[in-house]
Order: C-alpha cells, then structure tokens, then sequence
C-alpha cells in the first residue's frame, strides 16, 4: 500500500495548530483590563478602563452583544463568573473601590448588589468553588480582603480581613472544595464539613494561605516567602485526586514560582522556580484540567507550560502578538533554567 | 542537561501590536482567549487607543474537521472494542486479534485519505492526464507488472516496429519470481530463482535488446533496479518511500526487516539528493524504519496536528505489550497520557465530546478525574442533551456532577417560569433548599391565579415529597384539592386540618386554608366534627392573634385589611355554625 502525503492545509504548507477561531469586537472606548469566558465557553465578559463591563455570546464563532453595563465610577480591573447553578451573575471590581455583582432577571443584566467596604481601588474578585455556597472574595489596595456570603433574599454578609497585606493585596484564588474523610452521602439539605481556604497575594512580596475556621472567623494559615518583590497574581490549581495542592505565583520580581504541598504531610509548601522571566509577570491561570500553567508577562508573550516527565517544568508554546500565523508543537525537552 | 527537541512555537495573534502593551488572557472550557491590555494599572486612560478586539484561539481545530469526523467516530469503535478483548486469550489468537484491530484501524484510515484525495482531485486541474508512456512506467514503479504487461501488449498490437520488443519486456514481467503465499518455497529457492531471473534481464540490456526505444530500455532498468534509471523517475515517484519501496523491490526482494532502515535512509539521501531537507513526516517513517516505538511517537507528537494518530497507535501498542512505560505525572504511563490529550480535544466539539467519555473510561489513573472536570463544562443548551449528559454521569456514580448539572437546570427552569421542569430538576438534584423554593413559587403561583400548574408532577411525586417540608406541603395541598373534587369531604377536611395542626403548612399559607375550609363548613352535612371544628378555631384565633407575622411579610395584608377582616368574620360565622350543627348531630341518637 502506497503512502500518500495529505494535503497539506495552510500557507507556506505548514499544519496550523493553534488557530483563532473568533475575533470580539468590544468596542470598548478605553484599554481592556480583563476577559473571561463563562463555565461553557459561551459567553463571554469584559471590562475596561472606559469604566464598563460588556457580555457577549460567543456561541459558533459570533458575538452578540448581551449586556453593557454602566456603574462604576473607575477603570474596571476585573470580573469574574459564579458557578451557573446559581444562576447567571458576574462580579466585578474597580479603581472606585467597589465591588458590584451583576444578575441576569428576565433576560436582562442588572445590578443586584454593590459592596463599597474598601478604602481603596479593589484589584481582585474570585468566586470560591460552588459547594461552599455563593460566596466571593476580593482583594484591595486598602490591603484588606472582604469575602461577601450571599444568605439569601438578596442578602450579602460581609466579612473582612484587615491588613491581609500590607500596602495592598493585589489577587485572590481559591482552593478548590475537597471534603475531608469519607464522602459519605449526606441527607439532603445538610452541607458536608468542607475547610474553606484561598490564597492571596500582595505587595509585601508574600503569598498567604487563609482558612476559616469552626467560629467562622478567617485566619492566616501560611505564609509562603520566595518572592523578592510585589506578588501580582496567585492562581490555586483545580483538583485532579491527586493528594497534592498546587499554587502558582507570579511577582514584580519576573519569577513564577509552583508552590507544592504533601497534604500527607501536612502542612509544608514547597517552591519551585517556573521560570525567571526579564520583566513583571503579571498574570498566571491555569487550564481547567490543570495540566497547561498559563503565564502572562511584561515582555508582550502569553506562555504555556507543562509538567514533563520528571517533574520540569517546559515550555510548550508561545503566544504572541504580532501579524500572521505559525504552527505551534508540543515538545518533551527541557528549557534552561536560570 | 537534555537538549532541547524543538524551540516552543509561536503564535502570532495577528494586529495585537505595540511595544508598551501586553497580552491578558482568560482560560475557557476548550480555548483560550487573549487580549491587549496593559497590567500597569494606572488611573488616567492612556492617551494611544488600545486594541477592543479579543482573541479567542484554540488547539485542535481538526477537531471540526468534516472528513476527520467520520474517522474520529469509526475509530472509537475499535478502539472501545480493543480495550474489550478478552484478557484470556492469549499466543496465537490474541496476536490475531490484534492484527485484526490493527488492520480495521488501516482501513478506516485509508477510508478518510481517499475521501481527502477525491477532495484534491476535485480541486485539481481536469485536463492533465498523462501519457501512454509514464502509465506503463508508473505501473513499473508500482510493482503492477500484469497490468504493465496488458498495455504493453495493447502497445506490441498496434506498433509492428516495437512489438517483438513489448512482448520480451512483457515475458520479462511475466516471469519475475515473487513470493506467494501458500507455497512451499523457502526463501531461498526464491532468491535463487530471483537471481537467474535478474541476470536474464541483464543480458537482455547488454545485447541492446531494447536499445531502439528508449522508454522499454528505460523500462528494463528499472526491473534490474538501476538506481540512477529510479532516480530519473523522480516525479513519477512522489516521494522516498515510493522510491523506497521500488528500489527494494527490483533490488533485495527478501530483504530483512532489521536491513530495512539502511534502505530507508540511503533512499531518503538520494532522493532529497541534497536539495531539500528531511521533513517532519520523514522523521516519522525513518523511525519507524528502525523499530524505534518511542522515537516514533515522539515524532508524531511532535509533527502532527492533533493527538488522534499517536493515541491510538500507542494504546495498540500497549495492548501489544510492546510499550515500556514512562512515568509521567499526568497519566502514569504514556498511553494514559495521550489518550487523556485526545479525549480532552474531543471535549471541545459540540457532539463528538461524547466519543471522548469512552477514552476516559479507560483511562485508569485520571480517566474518571478528567471525566469530572470536563463534562460539567458542556453546555446544556436542549434538554436532550442534558439528559445524556445527566445519563453519563449516573452511570458512572459521579453524584456531585449529578447534583451540580441538576442545580444548574432548576435554575435555569426558574428563571424561565418552568416550575414543573425546575421542580423534577431540584428533587433529582436531592437539593431541598431548591425544592423548598420551586414550591413556595408553585404555592404563590395558586394563590394569585387559583390553579395549579403542572398537576401530574405534583400528582405524582411519591417519595420524593419527603425531600422537603414545603414540597411535602405542596403535595399534600394538591391532594387536599382531588379528595375534594372526587366529594369525599371527610378525607378532605381531616388532610385539610391536619395541615395545619402539623406545622407543615406555612402560617403565611394559613388563611388559603381556612378559605378552602369554607365550602366545606357550608356544606349541607355535617363534615367537620366538633372537635374538629375546635381547631379551626383554635388555628384562626391562633392566626388572628399573631397579626402582624414575625419574618413573614406580607404585603397583601396592609393593603387588603378591610377583606382580611371581612374574611376572617366570614370564617367565625361559618365555624360556629358548623359547631353548632356537629354538637347537635353528635349528641344526636342515629336516625332521630
């Protein structure tokens, strides 16, 4: 049997692997400071220094303007989706030091709360994982953290962390819901005992771990110290069953550490240097497998990593700005560290 | 250190440029979408227009492809009926098996390539056809040497001048030795009969047999498997492999398989004769030339577009007991690891995502991990589509996806006014909290519109109205309405009562109740015994008392006081009347 060449698709001949499938006009009148897809991929949020959050449907390649939302005095810096089982509901932060949270009602987007606790402008909004409730922490330049619990009847408890960080705290992240012991099936209506705890980041060049604890209250758990300057982002890895809890950080420093914890063992946290990158790196997210670590630096390039074979970690792809296309690959080598 | 297989690839996401901006991106379920922005928060807008646009990029577009989908969808099924095959059979017929599974993945392969080629074709020019000579040659090249000989002789008929030539050549044809499957031949019979065979040929060239065309002594060149008469024949020949093959075949036709890869690469030299370098795919085949599974599979990750190729192989060569395994973090050998990279592309198509729960069932270490994650993401936009997904997950006890995935519908139904659908949604969810809502919404719905909607789903919760004290309610509600309408008033007044001394009904609920009651206080006989008739009051009093309701606000009730009232006089008049009538009936002998 003879081998045939496919036809190869493409210019110059090459498979193009990582392709644009969709292009958003936002229309936004100012720099764009966040954009996140909803839980399916099919909607999708923006905000922007114009002081507007905009939803669009991005189903099958198009975009349609759902929701342009006005009511922030300040550059938005941030939104971020709840879980879908709680309905449609997006928050999102800003330079005028508040929070809002956004409901879809009847087909249309509305305000449906604001929170205005901070002295200053709030950098970071993240929903803790839905089994604990609806439940939204965020992170301000006041260097506090407020976390708002909805309880019900459009009602929000607040609670706050003072001085979380000194200077400011500029990210939060959750640890996704593990529940301790056996997961015995529980008579409806009874919620398991889960141990809440997320990680922020701030400008005293730390990473700290809170947990909350039987009283309610929230305390500091850990500190996590290998930064040399202000930690801009902190990302808690998804839960794959593995008994290991992953964090990644990025700082001002140019450094992405992966943060490692034995829960075996306990409580011990151990860095690995990702990379050490020639300018701020100022964002860190990882795919919903957690298998891919996505690094945003100053140097204009979004950056995809791996873990390989033994435990390095490699650089699978580069995203850059630019004009025209490349084929990308994945490779199993290793990339030099500094 | 290792060295570097490959510099990471770049992306260029094309018109994001500026020397002061970055890059933000967010992950979605199956993409990734980056936009232009700049991380240095500062207050004031920057003074240079920014880029609105998003980008949304994905991996593995081929996913969409319309002609792989066929391959994707026939491939799964033998891949789920390889991961199947008997663990007992072993030696001969599980070595069968295999090569079975091997050949019903070729041909599916094959399948997609030629609907590729008819595609190609179809978009290639149709007047090129070629000559008389190149088919005979290309024939040659291909080893077909009957159908050679059928156009040479058609060539020896309508030629006089050539045909005592054509019909040499074609005896020539006629009689190279092959080996045939079913003889007895030993390989060395054959090699000795080759041998004889290549010299006749031989002579033939050296006594000018052919010498006065120029195309049969080509011809005949190529039988003695005279590599510069092959190499002359580059383009008929395509590629390395073709010359490959045909070198071997007019040269070392019992060739060893462990010789082959000295052939394959000499083969790649010459033809590439220096001007152009190996490509990717060569790498493939010259590593699999050496047997060198691993090489192979780092080459096709490497070169090809999407995982589906070298998931396969690997997981057959698994099967095989061929495949040493690695340890990798994600997936603790090499198959898992790639089929988890394959199923999660399959994850990110609307309808093929189904293929990819399969590969995950199979994947022992994070199959069902993986499985979790991805399946929640999928939108579900019909409720078919829910129900499959819902189905998937039950069978494979992931009770949290259950719960989560039934959550999300109830909501969705509520937002949408869909009581009975949010409602069955809630009670398979097991959410009480939900449930309690949904019926509250039903209860408030009857009381603006008098009816109920939905009654076969209430009619027929069974079991499930345990799940929650107001859905309880709400059955028992409902049933309260059919004892009435089939007139047995007994039965009905007791449920009605009982509703109320229980605590199940909600005091806000209290006053529908009694109203309900009313009819039945009116009724010709007796129905509420005296007793009875003492709680109602007891209950009205008890409500009337407590007015205005702690934690129960009721707007209705500022506003309607003067019907409240009127009610509530209604309700007294009725009771005492009732009371009246059952002392009396009770303190009555039967009959007088």
């Amino acid at each position: 049997m003879f081998v045939e060449r496919l036809p190869d698709e493409g210019p110059g001949g090459q498979h193009t692997e990582v392709s644009v499938i969709n292009t958003v006009d936002t229309s936004h009148e100012d720099m764009i400071h966040d954009a996140q897809m909803d839980y399916y991929g099919t909607r999708l949020a923006t905000c922007s220094s114009d002081r507007s959050v905009k939803i669009f449907d991005v189903r099958n390649g198009g975009q349609i303007l759902i929701a342009d939302l006005r009511g922030h005095e300040g550059p938005v810096w941030q939104v971020a989706w709840a879980h879908p089982m709680y309905g449609n509901i997006l928050a999102s932060c800003s330079y005028d030091r508040k929070v809002i949270i956004w409901k879809e009602e009847n087909g249309t987007w509305e305000k449906t709360h604001e929170h205005t606790g901070h002295d200053s402008s709030v950098n970071s909004v993240c929903w803790a994982p839905h089994d604990y409730g609806l439940i939204l922490a965020c992170g301000s330049s006041d260097g506090a953290i407020s976390l708002l619990t909805y309880t019900g009847e459009g009602q929000w408890e607040v609670k706050k962390i003072n001085n979380a960080h000194t200077i400011g705290c500029n990210a939060v992240s959750w640890a996704p819901a593990v529940v301790p012991g056996s997961l015995i099936d529980q008579p409806s209506g009874q919620k398991p005992n889960y141990i809440k705890k997320f990680a922020s980041g701030g400008c005293d060049n730390l990473v700290k771990l809170w947990k909350e604890e039987e009283d309610g209250q929230w305390k500091e758990e850990q500190k996590l110290e290998a930064h040399s300057d202000w930690v801009r982002d902190v990302a808690w890895a998804p839960s794959i069953g593995l008994p290991t809890s992953t964090i990644a950080s990025c700082s001002q420093d140019g450094r992405v550490f992966i943060w490692t914890c034995d829960d075996a063992s306990g409580n011990t946290w151990s860095p690995k240097l990702l990379h050490k990158f020639n300018d701020v790196v100022w964002h860190v997210s990882w795919s919903i497998t957690a298998n891919i670590l996505a690094v945003s630096g100053g140097d204009n390039k979004v950056t995809l990593w791996k873990e390989s074979v033994d435990g390095q970690w490699v650089c699978i792809s580069d995203v850059n700005k630019g004009q025209g296309s490349v084929s990308t690959s994945v490779t199993e080598g290793q990339q030099n560290e500094q | 250190m290792e060295e570097l297989d490959g510099e990471p690839t770049v992306t260029l996401i094309p018109g994001v440029n500026s020397s002061k901006k970055q890059m933000c991106f967010d992950w979605g379920p199956g993409e990734m979408l980056v936009c232009e922005t700049s991380f240095n928060k500062k207050e004031k807008s920057e003074t240079v227009p920014g880029c609105p646009v998003i980008y949304i990029i994905r991996k593995d577009v081929d996913v969409y492809s319309q002609i792989l989908r066929k391959l994707f969808n026939e491939s799964h099924g033998i891949f789920v009926g390889l991961q199947r095959i008997e663990e007992e059979l072993t030696g001969k017929s599980r070595k069968a098996q295999l090569v079975r599974v091997s050949k019903n993945y070729r041909s599916v392969i094959r399948a997609c390539m030629e609907e590729m080629h008819q595609v190609a074709i179809a978009a290639k020019d149709p007047a090129c056809s070629r000559q008389f000579s190149s088919q005979v040659t290309i024939l040659v090249l291909q080893g077909r040497l009957d159908e050679a000989r059928q156009m040479l002789s058609k060539e020896a008929d309508s030629s006089p001048t050539s045909a005592g030539m054509c019909r040499i050549l074609g005896d020539l044809m006629r009689t190279m030795p092959v080996l045939s499957p079913g003889t007895t031949q030993t390989l060395t019979e054959l090699e000795l009969k080759w041998q004889h065979w290549h010299e006749e040929c031989e002579r033939h060239l050296q006594d000018g047999t052919f010498a006065s065309s120029p195309h049969l002594e080509s011809l005949c060149k190529i039988m003695l498997g005279d590599e510069a008469a092959l190499l002359e024949q580059k383009e008929l020949l395509n590629n390395w492999y073709h010359f490959l093959v045909t070198r071997l075949l007019y040269s070392h036709p019992t060739v060893k398989p462990i010789d082959l890869h000295f052939y394959a690469q000499s083969s790649l030299d010459l033809f590439l004769g220096g001007e152009s370098s190996p490509e990717p795919l060569d790498n493939i085949l010259m590593a699999a030339f050496e047997f060198d599974i691993h090489q192979v599979i780092k080459e096709c990750s490497i070169a090809l577009s999407n995982w589906w190729f070298v998931a396969h192989l690997t997981d057959l060569l698994d099967h095989c007991k061929l495949l040493q395994s690695h340890n990798l973090y994600f997936g603790s050998n090499m198959r898992e690891f790639l089929l988890l990279e394959y199923a999660s592309g399959l994850f990110a198509h609307h309808s093929l995502w189904q293929l990819g729960v399969d590969y995950f069932d199979y994947c022992p270490e994070l199959g069902r991990v993986s499985l979790e994650l991805h399946i929640e993401r999928i939108p579900l936009s019909t409720e078919q589509k829910a129900l499959k997904v819902l189905r998937i997950c039950e069978q494979r006890q992931m009770t949290e996806q259950v719960r989560s995935i039934c959550k999300i519908l109830a909501m969705k139904a509520v937002r949408n006014n869909r009581l009975g659908s949010a409602l069955s949604w809630s009670i398979r969810a097991k959410d009480a909290a939900f449930a309690t809502l949904v019926s509250d919404r039903f209860l408030r719905d009857y009381c603006e519109r008098g009816c109920f909607s939905d009654l076969d789903l209430i009619d027929n919760l069974g079991p499930a109205m345990m799940l929650s004290d107001r859905l309880t309610f709400l059955g028992k509600y409902r049933e309260f309405h059919r004892l009435y309408g089939e007139k047995r008033f007994v039965d009905a007044a007791s449920l009605l009562l009982s509703l109320m001394t229980s605590q199940i009904a909600p005091r806000s609920f209290w006053m529908t109740l009694l109203t309900d009651a009313l009819p039945l206080l009116e009724q010709k006989q007796v129905i509420f015994s005296a007793e009875q008739t003492y709680e109602l009051m007891r209950c009205l009093e008890d409500l009337t008392s407590g007015r205005p309701v702690h934690g129960e606000p009721d707007a209705q009730r500022l506003q309607d006081d003067d019907i409240e009232t009127t009610k509530v006089e209604m309700l007294r008049l009725a009771l005492a009347r009732n009371l009246a009538r059952a002392i009396i009936k009770e303190g009555s002998l039967e009959g007088s």
